[in-house]
């Protein structure tokens, strides 16, 4: 090859890399929403004068052009794939993949969060729980289980128990750690399989003395589950399998959206078709949900603070109870929330992941 | 805009290429004054006046000034017309450095001005100074504003440097040549700039990133931290000084090499002639030597020597850090000439590992924002306060940023230069086109997953 050919070739690659960018950039539709990130895309900012001077449409397209630039997550893909094969990177923006389960790094421990967990906790204890049996119990994150293996940053969870249980002498801690391993939780996802936490729902139960029912049958979904860490991950991993638990008694529970007003299926199989499969328990984030037992034995009502992690074991402590009632104060006003339930002789559990707690600016 | 940004490369760049290669030869300068202005908006669409102020006040003194070379009016005239870049500069970005330093001598409470400070300012003062200055020895004023407000607006060069001589570009400006050659040397050197900007010098910065939040900080770690500042810091001027000789020459200019491989020096005078070969020019150029430089006696030249290096400290950034730092090396460089210069050429192990200590210290003051910083590490440094000399913490973000340290070091020294030119001409005609594949598709995936990246070198 002739040196002219040559510098023929790289000019003709270079305009075509560009040009080619520049013209899918401008014409190729663009997308609104990224399943990826759980997030509207920018669109493309109006023009004016004043948006001009100000610098406010510059911003804005900055941020569209990453938005909305062609093959977006497939060039994602690529830097995840070159950060961890050929960086060696452990982490690529915090994700990490071991033994085929994705997670996210949660470090350092952050005891002013678990504090103003424990501090907002307090408060509802102070106003409306005095009259009833208050419970703590905490769920370890994926990284309790995964971090140490896979080699990445992580604290000692049980710091954070220990703490939380100094916070809340009034609460009797129910220890489910004992319970749990890191094949309870889905591999794409954050949260604990349904089928695999009977044990840690009896546990929970016990804690609290009752018994619930079992005789329970495992039914699959046909669909497969991508959970909320694949598409981060952005690397191409097997799907999830999800199920749920059956019983003639879970069969008869009755769901109450709070917030919406309106009944829901305690499964809703509709949802494991959207964008957060495992919004099929319970419709997902709902700030006040009820679980009803008609074949209740017994008048006790259980009232559970709670992250999305509930969703799951709600249906199963169901069983031991005439009601259950969930309430996420991450997205209600706490005074709001307590106003609607009354408290008095009930059973009431807290019911946090190690990850909420280390990351609670989100409780109000 | 930045270099290392989607807009700048998907819709900037391909329409101004479009329009500069079909327009006529006698309307390219326009097209790139158009270009560039619209560049230079794009991040500062209110101070764009204060640029076409300092322009214009180059134009029409650099006129005025070829009439009278050589005379007293001339010289007088000179003063004036540069005072009016140099005040914007001061005003912009010093006035509140000296309304603190005073409120901290004396007590008193003025307010800030909190005046925000024009991006390039710096660059672009220094360019139309050294056009004043040379068109007073005699270099012939440009007449036609609009080649040189090109000259100076040329958008490779505006905000980042290199800086650009007028006499280096005076015949380019009007009869330049463009060829295949000429452009594809372009487009291999942007991408090793794109590929040193985005892929090293940002996730370096990730690593530093990392050591500034981390919550288990240990000699180690600030150790390497320190080495990793100075590679940021490296990849990211450099990669940006390679962009902007990669844009000229495919613009059809040639500009100087702004670095050369530093950090192989054996001294931290040989170091200077190697980073920022530029800026270091200028200096030496319109400071050094029209002070006298060496041909005075040892305590003038020592006095020129602080200086220079007073104000190479203080045009990086008004802070105190950066002040600290042109002293440090003013010492250094005294002491290299005066004391153990001659060693140092005879031990060349010594010598080098003499100037990474040098080049680590004078990083850690340049990157941290005052004194007490300044010790703070220090004191983290040298493991003063009995601070541990490794942590799990460091240990982990070690092995994660191994890889890309290493390829920094080895990017840092001519290895690789020196490895291609010895490859066979057939294997570099094949490995060159898979590297500029390779660099931009990687950069774009960089660009598209990560959010705002800013220059480092846009404060100074």
């Amino acid at each position: 090859m002739k040196k002219k050919t040559f510098n023929i070739i790289i000019c003709t690659l270079a305009c075509t890399l560009v040009l080619s960018g520049f013209l899918l950039c401008l014409f190729l539709p663009k997308e609104t929403y990224s399943d990826s990130e759980r997030r509207e895309l920018t669109p493309l900012p109006e023009i004016s004068v004043s948006s001009l001077i100000t610098g406010r449409f510059m911003d804005s397209f900055e941020n569209y052009a990453v938005d909305a630039f062609p093959f977006r997550d497939t060039f994602r893909s690529i830097k995840a794939y070159f950060s961890y094969y050929l960086l060696r990177q452990k982490d690529n923006n915090k994700i990490y993949v071991h033994d085929g389960y994705i997670a996210s790094m949660d470090y350092p421990y952050d005891k002013s969060s678990v504090n103003y967990a424990a501090s907002r906790f307090g408060y509802i204890y102070d106003r409306y729980l005095k009259e009833s049996n208050v419970y703590l119990s905490i769920i370890p994150d994926k990284n309790v289980f995964l971090a140490k293996d896979a080699g990445v940053l992580y604290f000692d969870s049980e710091d954070l128990v220990k703490d939380m249980k100094n916070s809340m002498p009034y609460a009797e801690y129910i220890d489910i750690f004992p319970t749990l391993s890191i094949e309870d939780y889905y591999k794409t996802d954050s949260h604990w399989r349904q089928e695999k936490i009977e044990d840690t729902a009896e546990v929970l139960a016990g804690g609290m003395g009752v018994k619930l029912k079992g005789n329970r049958t495992a039914v699959n979904f046909s669909l497969p589950f991508y959970g909320v860490y694949y598409d981060q991950a952005a690397l191409k991993l097997d799907a999830d399998t999800i199920s749920y638990l059956t019983s003639p008694t879970i069969e008869k529970l009755k769901a109450f959206d709070g917030q919406n007003n309106k009944s829901i299926p305690v499964y809703d199989a509709e949802r494991i078709k959207g964008k957060d499969p495992y919004e099929t328990f319970l419709s997902g984030p709902l700030s006040l949900v009820t679980v009803e037992n008609p074949d209740a034995e017994t008048e006790r009502e259980l009232i559970i603070f709670r992250d999305s992690f509930s969703s799951a074991v709600a249906p199963l402590l169901a069983e031991g109870y005439k009601k259950v009632t969930l309430m996420d104060i991450r997205y209600m006003n706490v005074d709001y929330a307590c106003s609607m339930v009354d408290f008095k002789n009930k059973d009431v559990l807290f019911l946090y992941s190690t990850a909420i707690l280390n990351n609670s600016e989100t409780i109000k | 805009m930045l270099f290392s940004s989607i807009p700048f490369i998907y819709y900037f760049l391909p329409s101004v290429f479009l329009i500069y290669f079909l327009v006529p030869r006698k309307f390219k300068n326009l097209t790139l004054l158009v270009s560039s202005l619209i560049f230079y908006a794009w991040g500062e669409p209110k101070l764009t006046a204060v640029m076409l102020i300092s322009i214009a006040t180059g134009y029409v003194s650099g006129l005025i000034l070829e009439k009278h070379r050589n005379t007293k009016k001339g010289r007088l005239i000179l003063c004036l017309s540069l005072l009016i870049p140099v005040a914007f500069l001061l005003y912009f970005k010093y006035a509140d450095f000296f309304i603190t330093t005073f409120n901290s001598v004396t007590g008193l409470s003025l307010p800030l001005l909190r005046v925000v400070l024009p991006i390039g300012i710096s660059f672009y003062t220094f360019q139309i100074l050294s056009y004043q200055v040379d068109v007073y020895h005699g270099t012939e004023a440009q007449k036609n504003p609009i080649d040189l407000a090109c000259y100076i607006t040329l958008f490779p060069q505006l905000i980042a440097g290199p800086i650009v001589r007028y006499t280096d570009i005076e015949r380019e400006l009007k009869t330049r040549t463009h060829s295949t050659e000429k452009f594809a040397s372009g487009v291999v050197k942007f991408t090793v700039g794109l590929g040193k900007k985005i892929l090293l010098a940002n996730t370096i910065g990730s690593f530093c990133a990392a050591f500034n939040g981390a919550t288990d900080k240990s000699v180690v770690f600030a150790w390497v931290n320190a080495a990793a500042v100075a590679l940021q810091i490296y990849f990211d001027f450099s990669g940006y000084s390679d962009m902007a000789i990669g844009l000229g020459r495919m613009l059809g200019f040639d500009f100087l090499e702004n670095f050369n491989y530093p950090f192989i020096s054996k001294s931290a005078t040989e170091f200077w002639r190697r980073w920022h070969i530029s800026l270091g020019s200028w200096f030496r150029d319109y400071v050094y030597i029209p002070l006298g430089g060496n041909r005075v006696s040892p305590v003038r030249h020592i006095f020129n020597i602080f200086a220079v290096w007073f104000l190479t400290g203080f045009w990086h950034g008004a802070g105190w850090n950066f002040i600290i730092w042109g002293v440090f090396y003013a010492v250094i460089l005294i002491a290299e000439k005066l004391l153990y210069g001659e060693f140092l050429k005879k031990h060349r192990i010594f010598s080098h590992i003499y100037v990474i200590f040098i080049t680590l210290i004078s990083f850690t003051i340049f990157n941290r924002e005052n004194l007490g910083d300044i010790l703070d590490y220090f004191r983290l440094m040298f493991a003063a306060d009995s601070t541990p000399f490794i942590t799990a913490e460091t240990v982990y973000y070690l092995k994660n940023y191994a890889v890309i340290i290493f390829l920094a070091v080895i990017g840092s020294t001519p290895f690789m230069k020196k490895l291609a030119d010895k490859l066979p001409e057939k294997a570099r005609y094949i490995l060159t086109p898979l590297f500029v594949i390779g660099v931009f598709v990687l950069s774009t995936a960089y660009l598209v997953d990560g959010s705002f990246n800013p220059f480092l070198y846009f404060r100074f």
